[in-house]
């Protein structure tokens, strides 16, 4: 093990971040060395997980036991083809967001963003999410969430505006009571079975009585829903993403909820493949998916409209991870996959039409059609996506949940495809009017601004009239008026690619489903992770 | 065939770039791309003649069944025929409808050869799911395209309502294929020639199909979207809205009816909703006075037509579809093509306000009046040919012997013939609106259109007389189709003159009474208005959709209440529900042992009043008092259980919490707001309550579980042989579970950076100020000095007893830290006690000599600490690789250096000392942020104060 080269890159993903970090932090006065380091550590990161999908696809998992300790008593990590896969698209869409992030730091002055806060921690969230992927033990999974959560606390803040903080205590709050359950549930776990180790509970949970287990997953899976913001455990959510800077709810949006997404899956084939929870997670998924897109249809401002489809469509995850069954899985990694590149484009995208537009409300928005062509084919392309229109990404992501919904073949599953498919028309009415009010419409109906001051004041602009107050006052916080600033070619780039990403998924979704496929038929067999983590004499 | 759908793909990309360097002569060359496509397909007709049309497959997701199939069948054929055709003489049409200025050309270039390669691709494969994909294609850029000029809120709503209601038909028509593709395989081919049972599943799966089709084609209920539509640029509406997309509907149903014409619902479904669909469409064209709105309505009848003949599943029927098919897109484009050159030419469209347009143009009036005549079945044009076969189907199915086959037979002939009388109407209607002189009415003015314009529309007018004529030439094409069908005799052939048949009959009345209508349109015109509309599909859907978005903001208001209180409360119920009603219900706990001293429980005890009374107290010190006492509390539990390394750090980190509470509290109210005693607060309490026992259950529950050795067991030992140190709780901090810690300081990395940007926001590189750069107060007398940061501050803050103290015991404090850093391999401490150790010093001299002093204690900023922090366990975890280890593995050395004599240094001691540094560091970013950074606020406030 100690001569495998393969096992030693096992943590890179996560020790470079931290590496660049530490450097961004002593280079902290240099702002061009701190974009060089962080630029490398992430490209670095890519390079490592691209490497680990190959080897893990042709090698099977690669273990990794820290420190050299016997097994199983120090903490293994293992990348699996799931874990690589996640790494890589996590990667990509990190790094991505980085430059994004670097070109507005360069544009603007910092009172919104301030970099030297930014990198360090940017770079501690990417290790976090690396390490949450990798772990191969229920604690360290915690610490990976923690490392992510806390790294999250301080970009959704960033800048301390009022608002920021006012979002960032409703998120801080409820992270730290999942993290609290989270950390029930793994007391529990040791408590019954001894071991924290994932390989070794598989093997031991097996010899738990089912109340017990069924105690256990419930456990962990509420905790994971909060995380993965799954209904009725995901109105945090819409409250707290649209404040923070654009770049950071894009990374938050792609790949935080979807860490929680990675966490259910995991446990569910791993460590409960006799789960007695499919019809609960059943109507968990159905009322995600459709409360979650009438949200995103009640809304006015681009941002909560996205933060609705993000909830909305982890209902698909939910969906297949459900269904349990091998195709279910592929679907939900697929559709993984889809959804955190596609929404971290579309938050992007939004990023870049409040600074052209100066507002993301769809109230005062228009003629973006004619200000600027190539943000409106982004958006129409990244719209088209996420409603699952085809070629897209998304449509083929649906098209296997759907197959593998319809096959399983109960009501209930019928009832989930059926609830797929209004949410996909939703989605595509949700933005569609964006694209109809934001940039078809010119700008000439938009109403002045005095009209749009005075409206503001009496709280009446984002919502109609006959809605709780409450969700009035954040409509109305999440979108403060402000000027229109230039788009740097480097931003437009950034997005660019981001929403080419979904189209990549397109054009190589034959390889992308069949790994998908491999990952998921790893996943419902098992042996393959147990066997590579725990030699034989302690399969006990 | 897929490169024929690759030039299109590449033509719409490069479109945009034609656009700006050849203007509107781009359109010339887009025309080229179905104009290839065409080309090629003429040159394999023989094979497809032959039944053996080419057939391509290239892979794509083979795990979904999702392969590009392409298979050329007589029905695709001519289908494909008819989109490329049509398609290449519309771009052709462009070139003039357009303006030379119009600044949206590059899109729209682009959009519409892109909607032609879909169209063709469309009809060309051999798989659902492919079909599904250029289906929704089509409906985007149909969207996009009758969104071509979106200034109007009307074009806007319109493009918006053809989205919805052709996608909403689209997904039914997906999980169909799904359905089918599940159970038995998404290849065309294979499906229609070895068709799945008809179980339930399979008959909701083809009705899901059919509900595709009819979106696609308007057909009531969905009918609405299509006049909608007619905002979109005319050239658009003649290739998609007549000729092409809409005909996708009719496609899907003549492919599945050889296979599923006999399914239950299938009749009522075609035939019947498209007879239906034909009345009410002819009977609202007859209404309009906006002839493109004429022609819509025109078309949404033909459609209704065509679908049911389709539907019928009879050879008869099979064949009469095709050749309506052909004839339809020959005269509907061709009427298109015709609106669009008088708009153009004389700026209106409104048959009140033209008159006499028809001799000013005649070589655009001739071929018009050619096509409204094909239109109305008037012999010996195309339509006459198809209309005939039509009715010659309707008589044949309702002289089946099965009653119920004979029932559609019956209804379709009678439709048939009124839908025909309508028809003739509503073509009068166009030419006289179009090109009549009317008596009284001023000449329209005319500007003569260059005759590249005229050209389009004369073809295919010119083509809907040849097709009439050479009928008998073109059966043979279409009659492979008409084969594939089951039921019904053999047609016969497509021909202007069948002898005196009954079908004529039907037609010479359905004629005489059609013209009669127009005569006295003035009286139909009347009882039209006194009838009320019979189906107002438009209404629903505007009321749905107005529905739909006040019941989104309705549940959204249920659920998203913005309230924090509510989200945890939900997050507690569902702890409740869900894992505690678990351990309650199914879990069963063992032998519960209450206490091991009895000083277990008055510590406990005194845990829970704490927790009663933070509840109670509305003043904030108390309760943060109060919550420290819980932590305190807990530490001296660890301390009963023998684990004074966890009760070490459990009261450094509960100091801690209490200094960092303080100062923060110092810009707070003292109270909380007044606690309501609302029945709320007391839901509230019980759900509390109720969490807290949830957790005790879930806990004992899984305790009384467990029946085999934990991992700790092999600790002790192995801490000893392997970790090299006797502290299991340190080894298994930096060594065996150092992988946590790693993640354990970064998380303090991450909340240091994330309190330092909170007060100082944009970074924590402030500029330090030590005492002595200070100007100190004159007045201030210099006695004192024990700490030089102490003369800033003001008097009555002062204690001088403190500042002695501060002097005396700083040092130790550090100097304990560091022991505790190092010993911790062995006895209890280790790099984070050590670490907040060190830091509570510096509290101790920040409290006594305020921020000056503080930067006296520690001239650097806390990020460079964390920082080299940070470095120092990283590559304290790297650096075993370059020995050969792995990583984060520890190793001993043994050595004598001369003051200490023999050293046993373990390396992972300087993982500890990167952590000690790391906890360091973050104790100086509280200290300066919350305290200097507080400090500074405060007096900032108090000079604008003072100002005023």
């Amino acid at each position: 093990m100690i001569d495998d080269v393969a096992a030693n890159l096992v943590p890179l993903p996560v020790l470079l971040p931290l590496l660049g970090a530490a450097l961004s932090l002593a280079v902290r006065r240099s702002p061009l060395l701190q974009r060089v380091t962080s630029t490398v550590a992430l490209t670095g990161l890519v390079v490592v997980a691209a490497i680990l999908v190959v080897v893990t696809d042709r090698q099977g998992p690669q273990v990794l036991w820290v420190g050299a300790w016997k097994e199983p008593l120090g903490i293994s990590l293992v990348a699996d083809r799931l874990s690589a896969l996640m790494l890589l698209v996590s990667g990509v869409v990190i790094l991505v967001v980085l430059i994004f992030s670097i070109a507005q730091g360069q544009e603007d002055d910092e009172t919104d963003t301030p970099m030297t806060i930014f990198h360090p921690t940017y770079l501690v969230l990417a290790a976090g999410v690396s390490n949450a992927f990798l772990a191969g033990d229920l604690f360290n999974l915690f610490v990976g969430f923690e490392i992510l959560l806390y790294a999250s606390y301080v970009l959704l803040t960033l800048g301390g505006a009022e608002q920021r903080i006012h979002a960032g205590t409703t998120y801080v709050v409820v992270s730290l009571i999942s993290s609290s359950i989270f950390l029930i549930g793994i007391a529990a776990t040791y408590a019954a079975t001894g071991t924290v180790n994932l390989a070794q509970l598989a093997i031991r949970l097996g010899g738990v009585e089912p109340g017990v287990l069924l105690v256990l997953q419930l456990c962990l899976l509420t905790a994971f829903a909060i995380k993965a913001a799954v209904f009725p455990l995901s109105a945090w959510l819409p409250d707290s993403y649209p404040t923070a800077p654009a770049p950071v709810t894009a990374v938050f949006a792609g790949l935080l909820t979807k860490v929680g997404v990675y966490a259910m899956i995991r446990v569910q084939t791993l460590l409960f493949p006799e789960s007695p929870l499919h019809g609960l997670l059943m109507w968990a998924a159905l009322l995600t998916m459709v409360i979650g897109i009438l949200g995103a249809v009640s809304q006015s401002g681009l941002k909560r409209i996205l933060s609705f489809t993000l909830v909305s469509h982890i209902g698909y995850m939910v969906f297949g991870i459900a269904l349990g069954t091998a195709h279910g899985m592929a679907g939900a990694i697929f559709y993984v996959v889809h959804h955190i590149t596609i929404q971290t484009a579309l938050f992007l995208i939004a990023g870049l039409v409040e600074r052209l537009g100066g507002t993301t409300s769809l109230d005062r928005l228009a003629g973006l059609a004619v200000a600027s062509p190539v943000l409106s084919i982004l958006f129409f392309v990244a719209a088209m996506n996420l409603s699952g229109i085809p070629p897209l990404s998304g449509f083929l992501a649906k098209i296997g949940l759907f197959h593998a919904g319809i096959e399983f073949g109960t009501p209930l599953s019928w009832a989930l495809v059926a609830g797929g498919i209004v949410t996909s028309l939703l989605t595509l009415y949700a933005l569609a009017k964006v694209w109809s009010q934001a940039f078809w419409r010119p700008i000439a109906e938009t109403p002045a601004p005095a009209e749009v001051a005075a409206a503001l004041a009496s709280g009446s602009v984002g919502v109609p009239a006959d809605v709780d107050p409450a969700t009035a006052r954040t409509t109305v916080l999440t979108e403060t008026p402000s000027t229109s600033r230039a788009m740097p070619p480097l931003m437009l780039a950034a997005t660019a690619t981001m929403t080419a990403v979904g189209l990549v998924i397109t054009l190589a979704a034959g390889p992308l489903f069949a790994y998908t496929q491999r990952a998921a038929a790893d996943l419902k067999q098992r042996t393959p992770y147990i066997t590579s983590v725990l030699p034989p004499e302690v399969r006990r | 065939m897929v490169q024929l759908l690759l030039v299109h793909l590449v033509a719409a990309a490069v479109a945009p770039v034609l656009v700006r360097f050849l203007g509107r002569n781009a359109f010339l060359v887009l025309a080229l791309a179905p104009a290839s496509a065409l080309a090629w397909l003429l040159s394999v007709a023989a094979d497809v003649r032959a039944g053996n049309g080419p057939v391509q497959r290239v892979s794509w997701v083979p795990g979904l069944g999702l392969d590009l199939d392409f298979r050329l069948t007589t029905l695709s054929w001519v289908l494909a025929l008819l989109v490329t055709g049509v398609g290449a003489l519309v771009l052709f049409y462009c070139r003039w409808y357009f303006t030379a200025t119009d600044p949206t050309l590059w899109r729209f270039t682009a959009v519409f050869t892109a909607f032609a390669g879909a169209m063709l691709g469309l009809v060309l494969t051999d798989n659902f799911l492919v079909l599904y994909v250029f289906w929704e294609l089509t409906t985007v850029f149909s969207y996009l395209l009758i969104g071509h000029n979106p200034a109007s809120s009307t074009n806007r709503r319109a493009a918006m309502q053809a989205l919805i209601v052709t996608t909403l038909g689209g997904l039914a028509m997906l999980v169909g294929i799904i359905a089918l593709g599940v159970r038995h395989s998404y290849r065309i081919s294979e499906v229609v020639a070895h068709p799945p049972a008809l179980d339930a599943v399979t008959i909701g799966a083809v009705v899901l199909l059919l509900v595709g089709a009819l979106s696609k084609s308007a057909l009531v209920p969905f009918h609405f979207w299509l006049p909608g539509a007619m905002a979109a640029p005319t050239p658009v509406s003649a290739y998609l809205h007549a000729a092409a997309m809409v005909k996708a509907g009719v496609y899907l149903v003549a492919l599945l009816a050889p296979a599923f014409a006999g399914a239950p619902g299938w009749h009522a479904l075609t035939v019947g909703l498209g007879l239906f669909t034909m009345l009410v469409g002819g009977w609202r064209a007859l209404r309009q006075y906006d002839i493109k709105l004429l022609l819509a309505y025109g078309t949404v009848s033909q459609l209704g037509f065509m679908v049911a003949l389709a539907g019928l599943g009879t050879r008869e029927g099979g064949l009469a579809a095709l050749a309506l098919v052909v004839s339809h897109a020959f005269f509907k484009s061709t009427l298109f093509l015709t609106v669009g050159v008088i708009d153009r030419s004389t700026g209106t469209r409104d048959l009140r306000e033209l008159s006499g347009v028809g001799r000013r143009l005649l070589p655009l009036s001739v071929p018009a009046v050619l096509a409204a005549l094909s239109m109305a079945g008037i012999p010996p044009l195309a339509g006459f040919v198809a209309k005939e076969a039509a009715l010659q189907a309707g008589l044949e199915a309702a002289s089946d012997g099965v009653p119920f086959a004979a029932a559609w037979g019956w209804l379709m002939t009678v439709t048939l013939v009124v839908g025909s009388i309508l028809t003739v109407a509503y073509s009068t209607r166009f030419v006289w609106g179009a090109f009549a002189r009317k008596p009284g009415m001023p000449l329209t003015p005319v500007r003569v259109p260059h005759p590249g314009f005229l050209l389009a529309p004369l073809l295919l007018g010119v083509g809907s007389l040849l097709v009439g004529l050479l009928a008998p030439l073109e059966h043979p094409w279409l009659l492979p189709y008409a084969q594939q069908l089951v039921r019904g005799a053999p047609p016969a052939l497509l021909a202007l003159w069948h002898g005196f048949t009954p079908a004529l009959g039907l037609s010479a009345l359905a004629i005489a009474i059609g013209v009669g209508l127009f005569v006295w349109r003035d009286r139909v015109g009347r009882v039209q208005r006194a009838v009320p509309p019979l189906v107002d599909g438009e209404r629903a859907y505007a009321r749905f959709m107005r529905g739909l978005d006040v019941g989104a903001v309705e549940v959204t208001a249920r659920t998203q209440r913005g309230s924090l209180p509510f989200y945890l409360a939900t997050i507690v119920f569902v702890f409740v529900a869900l894992p505690g009603m678990a351990a309650l219900l199914r879990g069963s706990v063992g032998p519960v042992r209450l206490w091991d001293t009895p000083a277990q429980a008055v510590v406990g005890a005194v845990i829970v009043v704490a927790c009663v009374l933070v509840l109670l107290t509305d003043r904030r010190l108390a309760s943060v008092m109060l919550v420290g006492v819980t932590g305190y509390g807990v530490s001296t539990l660890f301390i009963l259980h023998g684990a004074p390394d966890l009760a070490i750090t459990q009261m450094l980190v509960e100091t801690v919490s209490l200094v960092v509470f303080v100062l923060a509290l110092r810009r707070l109210p003292t109270r909380f707001e007044r606690h309501e005693r609302s029945l709320r607060r007391r839901l509230r309490v019980l759900l509390g309550i109720a969490f807290g026992a949830s957790v005790a259950a879930v806990i004992l529950v899984a305790s009384a579980a467990r029946h085999v050795v934990p991992v700790s067991i092999d600790f002790p030992e192995q801490a000893h042989s392997f970790g090299h140190g006797s502290n299991i709780v340190n080894v298994t901090l930096v060594d065996i579970r150092a992988w946590d810690t790693l993640g354990e300081v970064s998380v303090l990395v991450a909340a240091a950076t994330g309190i330092a940007s909170l007060i100082f926001v944009k970074t924590r590189n402030t500029r330090l100020s030590t005492a002595s750069e200070q100007a100190i107060a004159p007045t201030e007398p210099t006695r004192g000095t024990w700490l030089r940061g102490g003369r800033t501050l003001r008097r009555e803050r002062r204690s001088v007893m403190f500042e002695v103290v501060t002097r005396l015991i700083f040092h130790i404090m550090i100097a304990v830290s560091l022991y505790v850093l190092f010993s911790g391999h062995n006895l209890p401490g280790g790099g984070f006690a050590g670490g907040l150790v060190a830091g509570l010093a510096l509290v101790v001299r920040y409290l006594a000599g305020g921020r000056y002093e503080l930067d006296e204690a520690a001239p650097f900023d806390a990020g460079l600490a964390v920082g080299i922090g940070l470095l120092i366990v990283v590559l304290a975890a790297l650096a075993p690789l370059a020995f050969g280890g792995t990583i984060l593995q520890s190793a001993v050395f043994d050595f004598t250096l001369p003051p200490w004599g023999e050293v046993h240094l373990v390396t992972s001691a300087i993982f500890d000392m990167g952590v000690y540094l790391i906890v360091f560091g973050m104790m100086l970013d509280i200290v300066r942020s919350l305290g200097t950074g507080i400090d500074r606020q405060i007096s900032a406030e108090r000079r604008a104060e003072a100002e005023v």
